[in-house]
């Protein structure tokens, strides 16, 4: 069989600018985050410079750093070098001595262990930090507490609230001192799933409405993408891609972060030339003009972007189309996640499946994938991205 | 063992316990107003109230920035200082006692110095407070230090971002987030200077009115009006147990913490 495909098509643009930037965006800088702090066994190396009124995302796995940056936009540890500024006001700057202490810092922060005032009732906590007048502080905490829905538990006391409403009470006292930046660290991650998605989609309305700034740090993929006007992958303390989701999801600059955002096909290949791509003992058809010949690059693909084909069907023109078996399966519960298996030419000669493919439940009992395990798939050219090695 | 076993000999303990206060009990309460109202019983009340109160708001006003410093910083010889602190809750009050004598008294280490101010310790109520602060208030640096301890820090931080000073913080969260360690240590520190003998009686002496507290009043009175001693040991068995009852019901496990 022949494997060698010829490019129909080609949509995308060589880019001119590097892989690692941040969006363009007209809104000015609102966080301007540059900071290094080395610790015994990790080092924080964060850059990073982040638009207004929009809820910024820090995702990575947990021992990222992304809480250790948190705490030194909140002043509650000294980077060794660097700077902060928040709308131009400089909060931290190593080169001209500033630190500025927390309490001058006008940052809300909500954090997953929530540490509310425990002998405070729920309109107290929220009272805490507002500086007014009597009556100016119990009007702030009643529409405060309206925000948040709690019209009614404002004389609780934190243990008497369920997780839900506990958050919701964070969140307000947070707001209440009118802060900068909101700053969220894993705020939702001891709930319960069904809070969970209620409070995102709350929180989400609520940035919408009150156009706050706001930080937010999570492990869980799926909340960073759905919360994120713009986020970035943190690992080993480094930010190694900042973009809008959509963007990161797309076109990871690297297979780390390829990785990270659950692209599951990520295969070494090496560029034949201005249109065609070797993985493993196979020739794809692929943009592969932002590489040189020869180069040795990875082929980055979503495991729910492969297409199935049966092997039957019609044969419209198809390209990069493989043959093959579905070897094995598991599902989640929404997900069927196979792993297929090439016949002849395989790209991963060495393993014992070529490709993840992921299909939605009901696509897999539609397909009838739990008896007919022969399939044709194709790779579509806008589906692949590749990274440098 | 089976459980009955365990009720049997926890029984058994307690008899051993509750039966002397009910010997002791027996014994008072049928006594006249004399031995309740004599001025001697009175005297010694009134001066023991009054001295162990004093011992400890002492304990307080200089042991809460120990216990604070002890439940948040380290600093080398931590474990020394700590220890240091704990001794006197061991050691026999008559070594206390003699320890004070040789430091305030009119030979002690200090005798001279204090003597140049015109100011004598031993043998005044003075000496009485500083016996039993000696060794009451490390009662109250132990429970204040878990009770500082036991704040978590995140509050502090939090009302920190909140815009409140450090000061302010102290007191609105670790504070009253501490208050029912502090108050237990404080009911406790209150018993025991009540209850302190053997530190008193060698420092301070045994003059009635002036450094006869209950304990020493008891002790005299062995010997001179056995009813006056029967009516003061009741009303410290009473005052006890009441403090140690109080100290439960204060204690942090009651309130919620998180």
């Amino acid at each position: 069989m022949n494997n060698d495909w010829r490019l129909e098509t080609c949509h995308s643009e060589p880019s001119e600018k590097s892989p690692i930037s941040s969006p363009q965006s007209p809104i000015p800088t609102m966080l301007s985050l540059h900071i290094q702090k080395q610790f015994p066994a990790f080092s924080l190396d964060i850059s990073l410079d982040a638009p207004q009124e929009k809820i910024i995302v820090l995702f990575g796995a947990s021992g990222a750093g992304k809480s250790l940056t948190l705490a030194a936009i909140a002043g509650f540890i000294a980077p060794d070098a660097g700077r902060i500024a928040l709308n131009e006001r400089v909060l931290y700057d190593a080169a001209r001595h500033v630190n500025l202490a927390p309490q001058a810092r006008r940052i809300g922060m909500v954090r997953q262990d929530l540490a509310l005032f425990p002998h405070l009732t729920a309109a107290q906590n929220i009272a805490y930090g507002i500086r007014a007048p009597r009556a100016t502080q119990e009007k702030r905490v009643r529409e405060l507490l309206t925000l948040v829905n709690l019209e009614a538990f404002g004389a609780r006391k934190p243990h008497e609230l369920s997780g839900g409403q506990q958050q919701r009470v964070a969140l307000a006292r947070a707001l209440a001192i009118e802060p900068a930046l909101l700053l969220l660290d894993e705020p939702f991650s001891a709930l319960d799933l069904p809070t969970r998605v209620e409070l995102r989609g709350e929180l989400k309305t609520l940035q919408r409405a009150l156009r706050r700034s706001m930080l937010f740090v999570t492990h869980d993929l799926g909340e960073a993408v759905l919360l994120a006007d713009e986020m970035a992958i943190v690992e080993n303390g480094r930010v190694l891609q900042f973009a809008t989701p959509h963007e990161i999801l797309r076109t990871p600059v690297n297979a780390r972060v390829a990785q990270t955002v659950g692209v599951k096909n990520i295969l070494p290949a090496s560029v034949i030339d201005a249109n065609t791509l070797r993985v493993g003992e196979i020739n794809l058809q692929a943009d592969t003009r932002m590489f040189a010949p020869h180069a040795r690059v990875v082929l980055c693909m979503r495991p729910e972007r492969v297409m199935l084909i049966r092997p039957d069907s019609p044969s419209v023109e198809r390209v990069n189309t493989l043959e093959g078996d579905v070897v094995a399966e598991e599902s989640d519960g929404d997900t069927v996640m196979l792993r297929f298996r090439a016949n002849g030419a395989r790209l991963q000669p060495t393993r014992d499946f070529d490709l993840y493919i992921d299909t939605p439940v009901y696509v897999y009992e539609r397909l009838n994938l739990a008896r007919e395990k022969h399939w044709r798939v194709s790779l579509k050219p806008n589906a692949m991205h590749l990274v440098r090695e | 063992m089976n459980r009955i076993s365990f009720f049997v000999l926890t029984g058994l303990f307690l008899f051993f316990l509750t039966l002397p206060l009910l010997a002791l009990v027996l014994r008072a309460l049928p006594l006249g107003a004399d031995a309740w109202f004599s001025a001697n019983t009175l005297a010694a009340l009134q001066l023991s109230l009054v001295t162990a109160t004093f011992s400890t708001f002492l304990a307080f006003g200089i042991g809460t920035p120990v216990a604070y410093l002890l439940a948040r910083e380290n600093f080398f010889g931590k474990q020394i200082v700590d220890t240091l602190i704990d001794l006197p809750m061991v050691l026999p009050p008559a070594v206390a006692g003699i320890a004070l004598l040789m430091t305030f008294g009119r030979r002690g280490l200090l005798g001279p110095t204090l003597s140049f101010f015109g100011i004598e310790l031993p043998f005044t109520t003075a000496a009485v407070v500083l016996a039993q602060t000696f060794v009451a208030a490390p009662f109250y640096v132990r429970s204040a230090k878990a009770g500082f301890g036991a704040v978590d820090r995140k509050l502090e931080q939090m009302s920190a971002l909140l815009g409140v000073s450090n000061l302010e913080t102290f007191f609105r969260i670790t504070f009253a987030l501490a208050a029912p360690s502090l108050v237990s240590g404080l009911l406790m520190t209150w018993a025991r200077a009540l209850g302190e003998f053997g530190a008193t009686i060698l420092f301070a002496g045994n003059f009635p009115g002036r450094t006869q507290t209950m304990p020493l009043a008891i002790y005299t009175g062995l010997e001179s009006n056995l009813d006056s001693a029967l009516a003061l040991a009741l009303i410290l068995v009473v005052i006890s147990f009441g403090i140690l009852f109080a100290v439960r019901a204060a204690s942090p496990k009651g309130i919620v913490l998180r």
